[in-house]
Order: C-alpha cells, then structure tokens, then sequence
C-alpha cells in the first residue's frame, strides 16, 4: 500500500518536471524581449539591458532553468511583468473565485449527468433514450463562450437587475455556473449511459433480475456501482481542469478568478503570469489524479489487492 | 437499435456534407463580399432585415456573408488540426501497442504529461507566443489534443499485436513497418475513423475558442469566434452579432459529433 | 464479489452528496460574505462615492504606476510637489507653497507648506520628496519613472550605485528642497506633478517593501481603507488632509470587476455614481436620449492616434506613398465607429496642448489621390504590406476599417494584432515593422512631448518608431527644447510640426474624446484633459442608494 502510494507521488512528480520544462520552454519560444513588456513605452535602452540583468536573462538557459525549478519548488512562480505582484499570490488570491465555480458547476453537472443517464440507461433503445442522447451531445457541443452569451443577451432582456458578471453574492453564480455545467452534463451522462448499459447486460445483473428484483432496484443497486467508477475518475479530473481556471466562463462573466487571470496573462504577454497558471494547472491535476487513485483504493477492494499483490 | 443509430450517423453526415458544400461554394452563396462595407453601419449595427437576412456589423459588413465564409477557415483548420492531431496520435498510439516494453512505457509516460497539461490554457499560452497564424494555431491545437487519440490506438494496437496473425506473419520474420502498415494499421482504421469524425468537434471547438479569446486567424478572414468576441461589446443592442456565429459554430461541431458518434454507437451495438 | 457492489455504491453515493452539500454551503457563505462586506464600518448617513471598473488597480506605489486607473487612486492618497488644476493643465501649488527655478532652467526651488501629513499623523518633508525621487532611480525599484530625473546632476552616479544619494537634489533645511540639473530643462517641474515624483513616508515603505502597494500610506485627500484583489477598493478621507472640507464626500468605494455593460446596467439602477466608460454600443442611444445627454461630461484628451510608416523601408522612403495613405484612409469613419469619440487630426500636436495650431489642415479623405500619388510611385496591384497593432478588439476594429479604406486604392493590407509588449518591441528594430497603429498621451503639456519624443533621429530605437529623421527638423527641436521664451519656443514646434506633416511619417487619424456620465446628484465633477478625474471636490446631494 504504502509502496503504491509513494510511486504514485514519484510518478506525479515527475509528471510535474515534465510540465515545467514544457512552460520553461514558453519563456524560449518568445521571440520577444520580457524587458520590454516590463519597462514600458518610454523606457530606453539603459533602462532594458539593466532590467535584463535583473532577470538573470543574460545567463545562459540551463541555469536560468535550475533557477526558475529551484524558486518554483519554495513556492515562489516570479513576479508578473505588468502587474508587479507575486504570481503565486496572485494566483492563491484568485483561487476562491474560481472555486466556488468550479465546485457549484461541478455538482450541477453531476446532478444533471446522471440523472439523464439514469432516465436514458432506464428507457434504453426507446425514443426517449434517443432524445436524450441527441440532446447530451447538443449540450456538448455548444461552445461554452456562446452558451454564456446567449444566456447574457436572454437575462439582458429580461431582467435589468439580474447581475450580468462580476463577482458580487449567490446571483451572480448562477449564470457563470450553469454555462460551465451543461457541457459537462451532456459529457456525463453519455458516459455512464455507456456504461450502464454495460453493467446492464453482464451476467451478473441478469442473474439479480432472474431471481426477482424489481429494475429499480437492480438498476440502483447493482448496475450503477460498476457505471460509477470511471464518472468518479471523469468527474475528478474535470474538476481540477476546471479549478485551474475556466477561461471562457471566467471571460464571458468578468469572473475574477484564475481563468480570467490567464487570459489577461496571455493578453499582455505577461510570460511569469502565463507560466504560472500554466504550472499551478499541473499541479493541480496532478494533484487530482492522486487523490482519484487513493479514492479507487477506497472504493475497489480489486484494485486493492491487486495492487499489492 | 441499428437502423436508429444508423439515423444518428446518416444526418450527422449530410450536416458535415452541407458544411463542405457551404464552404466550397462560398463566393456563389454569399451574397456580399464578406470583408467589405456594404451598409453605412459604421458603429451602429442594422438589424436583420431583408437585404441583410442576419443584419449587419460594427463594419457596415454583411453578417450572412461572413458566416458563410466563416465556414471555410473553419472547416480547414478543424479538419487540418485533427490531421495533425491524428497523425501524432496514431504514430504514437501504434509505436507504443505495438512494440510494447520499454517504447511503450516511455511514449506513455510522455502521453500522461501532455494529458495532465490542460489544453485551452496551453493552446492559449503556445498562439500567443508564438503569434496568431494559421500555421501556429494548427500545430498548437495538434499538438495539444493527440493524447486521447494515442491512447485509443494503442490499447487497440496492443490486442491486436497478440493476434495469432499477427504472431505468425513475425515469426516468419516480416519488418515491423510491414507489420504495423500491412496488419495492424487496416485493423485499426475503424477506430481512427471514428476518433477523427469526434476529433474534428474538438478541433472546431478548440479553434472557435482560440479565436474567441483573439487568438484565432488574423482578420480580414472571417472567423466564427472572432465574430462572437467583436459582438460581446454588442450583446445588449445587437444581439444578432453573437447569435448566427455561434449557431454555425453549434451547427459544425454538432455534425462531427452525430457523425462520430453514430458510428461508435453501431459498433459497439 | 457482488457485495462489495452495494457499499460501492453507497459510497458514491456519499461522496456526491458531500461534495454537493459542500459546495451549497460555500455558494451560501459567498453570498452571505458578500452582503457582510458591505459593512465597511462607515458611519450612518455617511456619503459615499460609487464607481465601477473592469480591471482591477495594477498598483497603488507612486513609483510604479504609469497607467490610468493606478494614477487615478495614487493622485488621491498622495501629493506632489505641484499638481495641475482640476480641469487644466497648468502648475498648481500642492506641497509646495511656492517655486522658483534659474532663467537658464537648471536650478529648480521649492518651498513646502507646513502643515501637510501623511495619514498616519507624521508631517511631510523635503526628505520625503528626496526619498521617493530616489527610490524611482533606484535601479531595484525597476521604475517605469527613471527617465524623467535622469536629467538630475548626479543621478547617473547614483544609478551606478557610486553615491548614498543624488548630488543634485539639496535639502538645505527641513521644508525647502532644491533640484540642479545636468542640462537645462524648462518642462522640470511638470515631470515633479507625477505621481512618481509624491512624498511617501520612508518608515512605511521600508516596513512593507514591494507590498507597500498594497499598504499605501501618503498625504493626499484620501486614504486607502480596504484593497481586495479582483473584488473592490476602498478610500476614505484622511483626517490629516492640509485643506480643510476636503473631500467633500466619506468615502469612495470602487467596485472591480464590473465590465462596461454591466456598469452601464448598473449606473441605470442608480448603483454607481459616475461612469467612466460608457459602452460604445449604448453611447448612441445615450446621445439620443435628452435626459442621460445632459449628464454627460466631454473631454478631448492629450493624445494622437496614428499609423506609423516606417520611412527607412521601401516604398514607405517614399513620400508619395506615405502621403498616399493619408488621403486613403478615411478618419471620420473612424470616428464614426467609435460613435464621435473622437477629433480627426490633421497634425501631430492634439488640440488643448499649449502650442496647437488650429490652423494646420493635414490630409483630407481624397482616395482619387491616393490612386494617382500611388501610380506615380509605381506601387503594383500585388502590394501586400503588414500593420502590426495591438490584440484589443476596438484596436482591431479600428484597422479592419483602415484595412478597407486601403483594399479601395489597390493595398491589400494584412493585419498582425500581437501583445502589447511584442508589439513595441517589434517596432524599435530598424527596418522590421513597415506599418503600426500606435498612440501617445502627453506626459507633459508641450509640444516637445511629441515632436522631440517622437520625431527626433535621436529617439531611433526609442521612440521614433517611424524611423523618421528630417535634419532641419532635428535642428529646430534642438533649437526648442531648453528654450524657456514660451511664445519663440511655439514658433519653433510649429515650424517643425508643419514639415512633419509634409513628410507624413505618420497617417495622422484623430485625438480620442472621453465621455464620463453622472448621476444628477453628483456635483463638482470636472474631467482633466490629461490626467484622470479627481474625487476630492465631488459632493452628493441626498439621494436613495
């Protein structure tokens, strides 16, 4: 077990040196000079080359990367260009806006998800089971920048005090919340419908109705424990995507969360800020799988024994 | 069960058909140049009216014209990233079944890196440092969605290298190239279809996002997300702006979908 | 194996209702916070300013801010040793009581009032402008400030790091303080009414280091109460302010976040008091409308919109071209996208700068011409240039509508809208950029401002990212800068603006015009044509919140 465990973290962290050499490398592929994004308009070339050696960027790369790994480690991601501040503060200071969102959209979609594939799986091969079908993949394949617009320009024109964006009480979650969670609504319910069905043709549950018990009861007892296992997997790992920044969501609402500091980011080329978001979405994902595979630990005892077998 | 499904995969296909025809026959069907004034809008956005079925933009610009025309970039960057993405995908995906061992374990290790990166923020961080170009927001939206592809390709490679067929034509001391392309590649094809109709919705909506956040293809080209991201400034008094794009959009990505899933859903029925 | 299932599903079971419930209870608590929050411990019946912005402040340290909303709050928790008028641009006394500088424009004296203090109850001093003015130079400080008292005699050693402090600046007793410069400079003292140039005390600077941003401590009007990131800002008066009644409101609680059209929404519902931007979609509407026209206030600002040619790459060394374009381009329908926000400009200088001549005409929209100077120039069909701007969708608008004008006399113009910073940095080559949108607002209120800054060989690489150089117009800005006979120095901008615009480095396009709306309740608020709105004079006549 604890041999599991501790592979598992070795295994998250080397994903996460992959991840920073991949956002170290963002800060090479620029074919413009950070100093300049920095100084300004009006800076003249003193004012540059002194800024350049401030940043340690007229060492050589491998040692401005053991710099940039070392500080990332303590917990320090640089200071953002345009806005001066520590990415790492700027980041936790954005974290609670978005994950508040995050969390709220997550359980509407998967309240919504599995009620829907709960309703299809039931009336499987019927019409209703197709129309759901349609109507998940439509919800899928809206594209969420849209869906938040549409809803916009709906509430614009019904409400003049409904709050259209920013971050102010339980109002102004309702919006940013549903946008976010009706794709992933359509995404869930598509999945355990899928593996209803799976469960639902296994001999298993064929013996449980044999004997007598009524589709409900098979249906909730037997057939959605095996559907629920990879949707806790689904559902775990969107939620740390989600956690680290929903960019169109947070952009369409004024949503002033990681998202929306990405994407400001990326605006002003802010190269420590894009890196940063960049990063902390590893982590968390990374994070994300661990706690996903402690929870199959958990949940499983096959994997369990296997695991240490 | 199989005639139902097979509906399902029958309108996805004509929806992506009427996309094509859309967007090869753009000069003919629009009936405005889509990237000049055609009304004195300027500032003041008109309207869906009968010379202008979807009204007109901030530009004085034809908005039917410019959704009709939005077909093409669109369709052409969605298509071409997923050749990208599949090209990576199945690459990797074949190497690493086929081969298995240490090639699988490192092209796997690799895979499980690019997966824990999220797409959009990555998408977003590559186009803008590299700058907005077709060709830069190809290989970045190629770049960062071949993993699900890999990973398919190689759970079907690795079953099928098992495959007495398989075994027999290398015990008889065929190449691995002729191996994969002779045997194990058609076996796989269908899968690869099927992945690339659902890659395609992917790509569309990656790119109409990229553009969204002004990182798409640079203008005149009329682009579906960057309409929408010109019209949010428009949303309360033009509505229409942000409406016609984001069906297209809707429209495009809806038809990958119905197409790829149809086809999963009869194989796996 | 089949009763594992059943506790499986429990457990899922479990595990959504949990984080269900969590989430609920956050989204309550959020709500709920929200709402406490709004208890700033104000007293009742106090009178608070409302406004609302998009982004949030960059930063409130003097020696840091160089944008418009970071000046907007540093001009009202800090002062200088001058300032402008509410609504002009002329030297007021702040600090200082009353100043003198030498004819030659080298040495510069100020004598400080006594009764200034920072709102934390310490008097204000000489030390504290010196302090300040040092810590820009300071090359840790990383300022954007340091060019402008780079002029200072001894600040190069200072920068060096080869004295404790800068020989030219003396403090020969306690609320005098005397500048010697290097060179004559008669724009010195506007360079001292920037917020880089504020007293700030040394004790709380020292204390929090780079946060001091975010726990700002000066001597202006008001002073800062609550900063929360991404969320809201708060001032409230300071207690020490040396002019008595002032402000004239509690407190002002500025909301970020808020983008323009949820700001418009919310100025209708009375919520927010003044408006800074008004959406370009309602502003027709708000024209249109009696009631809301009224409460409009109209400012042309300090600033040139313009279409930089690089004059170092072909055919732009060609002045026919460069003129070509200006008759090309269309700047009323600019003009009319940004729904009249805006004065088409027919030279360098903006209108409301000491200097401006009225009489210049510039280039008027004659596409006809265009054509023919083209046909002369022997520009082919196949003239594909590239316009380099910044990603902003008004930005983009903007050149689309320029890429039109230019599609009309055979230029098929691609656009390439980058990152800010990219974007300058790609202009400063030499021969790298043919075409750029770009714009500048007056730091100070004087022509050289813009000619010297912007149009003198010496900025190559600099600023003069047109790459322009014309030596009879070097000679007259030479001729200019240190002269302090303001009537002969006009002259000489004038004489070097109108060859400029005979050159046409630049297709000249128009000086943006700031629109701000008021409640009807909100009184004594005027706009400044070049630096952001001030607070402390507003009142508020009773109304319903």
């Amino acid at each position: 077990m604890l041999v599991y465990l501790a592979r598992r973290v070795l295994f998250g962290a080397a994903v996460l040196l992959g991840t920073s050499l991949i956002t170290f490398s963002i800060a090479f592929l620029i074919p413009a000079d950070p100093a300049v994004a920095m100084a300004g308009a009006k800076a003249d070339p003193r004012t540059l080359a002194m800024i350049r050696h401030q940043l340690g960027l007229d060492q050589p790369v491998y040692v401005q990367y053991a710099h940039y790994l070392d500080r990332a480690v303590h917990g320090d991601l640089g200071r953002s260009y345009i806005r001066r501040e520590s990415v790492t503060h700027l980041i936790v200071s954005r974290f609670p806006a978005t994950a508040i969102l995050a969390l709220c959209a997550m359980a509407v979609a998967l309240v919504l998800g599995i009620a829907m594939g709960l309703v299809a799986a039931a009336w499987r091969g019927r019409a209703l089971d197709n129309a759901l079908l349609v109507a998940s993949l439509a919800m899928a394949s809206m594209p969420i920048f849209w869906l938040g617009t549409m809803l916009l320009i709906a509430v614009a024109a019904m409400s003049r005090t409904f709050p259209l964006g920013g971050y102010s009480g339980f109002e102004s979650l309702i919006l940013p919340t549903v946008t976010l969670a009706l794709g992933a609504a359509g995404y869930y319910s598509r999945v355990l419908h899928t593996n209803l069905s799976q469960a639902l043709d296994q001999d298993y549950i064929r013996t449980a109705r044999g004997k007598g018990l009524s589709n409900a009861r098979v249906m909730m007892k037997h057939a959605m424990a095996n559907a629920m296992l990879p949707l806790v997997t689904l559902a775990g790992l969107d939620l740390a995507s989600m956690l680290s920044g929903v960019v169109l969501t947070e952009t369409v609402f004024d949503w002033p969360g990681i998202g929306r500091l990405a994407f400001e980011a990326v605006f002003n080329l802010d190269i420590p800020l894009i890196m940063g978001t960049v990063l902390f979405a590893a982590f968390l994902i990374v994070v994300a799988n661990l706690l996903v595979d402690l929870l199959y630990l958990w949940l499983d005892p096959r994997i369990r024994l296997e695991e240490m077998g | 069960m199989k005639r139902r499904a097979g509906t399902m995969e029958l309108v996805g296909g004509a929806m992506v058909a009427s996309l094509v025809v859309v967007a090869i026959l753009a000069p003919w069907l629009a009936p405005h140049n889509p990237i000049r004034a055609v009304a004195p809008t300027f500032g003041n956005p008109a309207p869906p009216s009968w010379a202008f079925p979807m009204g007109t933009d901030e530009l004085g610009r034809d908005v039917l014209s410019r959704v009709i025309y939005g077909a093409r970039i669109s369709l052409t960057v969605g298509v071409a990233a997923m050749a990208i993405t599949m090209t990576i995908g199945v690459a990797i995906g074949l190497a690493a079944g086929f081969f298995g061992g240490k090639v699988d374990f490192v092209l796997m290790r690799f895979t499980d890196v690019m997966l824990t990166l999220p797409g959009l923020l990555l998408a977003m961080a590559f186009v803008s440092v590299l700058r907005p170009s077709l060709l830069s927001i190809l290989l970045v939206i190629g770049i960062v969605s071949w993993t699900g592809i890999a990973r398919v390709v190689r759970a079907e490679a690795l079953s099928m290298a098992q495959r007495d067929f398989v075994l027999g034509a290398r015990a008889l001391g065929a190449s691995p190239a002729r191996l994969i392309v002779r045997h194990v590649l058609p076996n796989v094809m269908p899968i690869i279809i099927v992945m690339a109709a659902l890659g395609t919705s992917g790509t569309l909506l990656l790119d109409a996002s990229l553009s969204f956040l002004g990182l798409g293809v640079p203008p005149p080209t009329p682009s579906w997300g960057r309409m929408i991201e010109g019209a949010t400034m428009y949303f309360r008094v033009a509505p229409w702006l942000a409406t016609f794009p984001g069906l297209a959009i809707f429209y495009a990505v809806l038809a990958f979908n119905l197409l790829g899933y149809g086809v999963l859903r009869r194989r796996s029925a | 194996m089949t009763c594992a299932r059943p506790k499986l599903a429990r457990q899922s079971a479990a595990l959504l209702a949990t984080s269900m419930l969590a989430a609920v209870a956050i989204a309550f608590a959020v709500s709920g916070c929200s709402r406490g929050r709004d208890g700033l411990d104000l007293p009742k019946g106090a009178s608070v300013l409302h406004l609302a912005d998009a982004d949030d402040v960059p930063t409130l340290d003097p020696a840091a801010g160089y944008d418009t909303l970071s000046w907007t709050f540093e001009q009202e928790i800090f002062d200088t040793l001058v300032r402008y008028g509410d609504a002009d641009i002329e030297l007021h006394p702040d600090i200082a009581l009353s100043w003198e500088s030498s004819p030659d424009a080298t040495v510069f004296t100020f004598h400080l009032r006594r009764d200034a203090r920072f709102s934390n109850g310490r008097p204000v001093v000489a030390d504290d402008f010196r302090y300040e003015i040092e810590r820009v130079l300071n090359p840790a400080t990383r300022s954007k400030g340091i060019e402008y008292f780079r002029s200072i005699a001894g600040a190069a050693d200072y920068i060096a790091g080869r004295t404790r402090h800068v020989g030219g600046i003396v403090i020969p007793d306690t609320y005098t303080i005397v500048f010697h410069l290097a060179a004559p400079d008669p724009l010195f003292a506007h360079k001292l009414a920037m917020p880089f140039a504020a007293a700030v005390p040394r004790e709380v600077v020292k204390r929090w280091g780079s946060d001091f941003s975010r726990h700002v401590v000066g001597s202006g009007p008001f002073m800062l109460k609550q900063w929360l990131g991404g969320e809201r800002i708060v001032l409230v008066k300071n207690p020490y302010y040396f002019i008595k009644g002032v402000p004239r409101v509690d407190a002002v609680v500025d909301q970020i976040g808020v983008s323009q059209e949820l700001g418009w929404l919310k100025f209708e519902a009375g919520q927010i008091d003044i408006l800074g931007g008004i959406p370009p979609a309602e502003f027709p509407y708000v024209m249109k409308t009696p009631r809301l026209r009224r409460l409009t206030l109209r400012q042309t600002t300090v600033s040139t919109m313009y279409l930089g040619m690089n004059c170092q790459m072909a055919p732009f060394d060609d002045v026919r071209v460069r003129r070509a374009l200006n008759y090309a381009i269309d700047k009323e329908k600019l003009i009319a996208i940004l729904n009249g926000r805006g004065v088409v400009a027919h030279g360098v200088l903006p209108p409301n700068l000491p200097g401006y001549d009225p009489n210049l005409r510039g280039y008027a929209y004659d596409p006809a011409r265009a054509r023919r100077l083209l046909e002369e120039a022997k520009i082919g069909p196949d003239f594909h240039p590239t316009l380099w701007l910044r990603a902003d969708p008004t930005t983009v608008i903007l050149a689309e509508s320029i890429q039109q004008d230019l599609e009309l006399v055979g230029i098929h113009l691609d656009l390439k809208p980058v990152a800010w910073g990219p974007l300058l940095e790609a202009i400063r080559q030499p021969r790298n950029v043919e075409l750029f949108l770009s714009g500048w607002e007056a730091d100070f209120p004087d022509p050289e401002n813009f000619l010297g800054v912007l149009l003198s060989r010496e900025q190559w690489g600099g600023n003069n990212d047109s790459f322009y150089s014309n030596p009879r117009v070097d000679e007259l800005l030479a001729e200019a800068a240190p002269m302090t006979d303001l009537k002969r120095r006009y002259e000489l901008y004038d004489e070097a603006e109108k060859i400029v615009v005979a050159d046409a480095p630049w297709v000249f396009l128009f000086h943006p015009v700031s629109y701000v709306i008021r409640q009807p309740w909100v009184h004594g608020l005027v706009l400044n044509p070049m630096r952001p709105m001030r607070f402390e004079r507003i009142w508020l006549s009773p109304h319903r919140e």
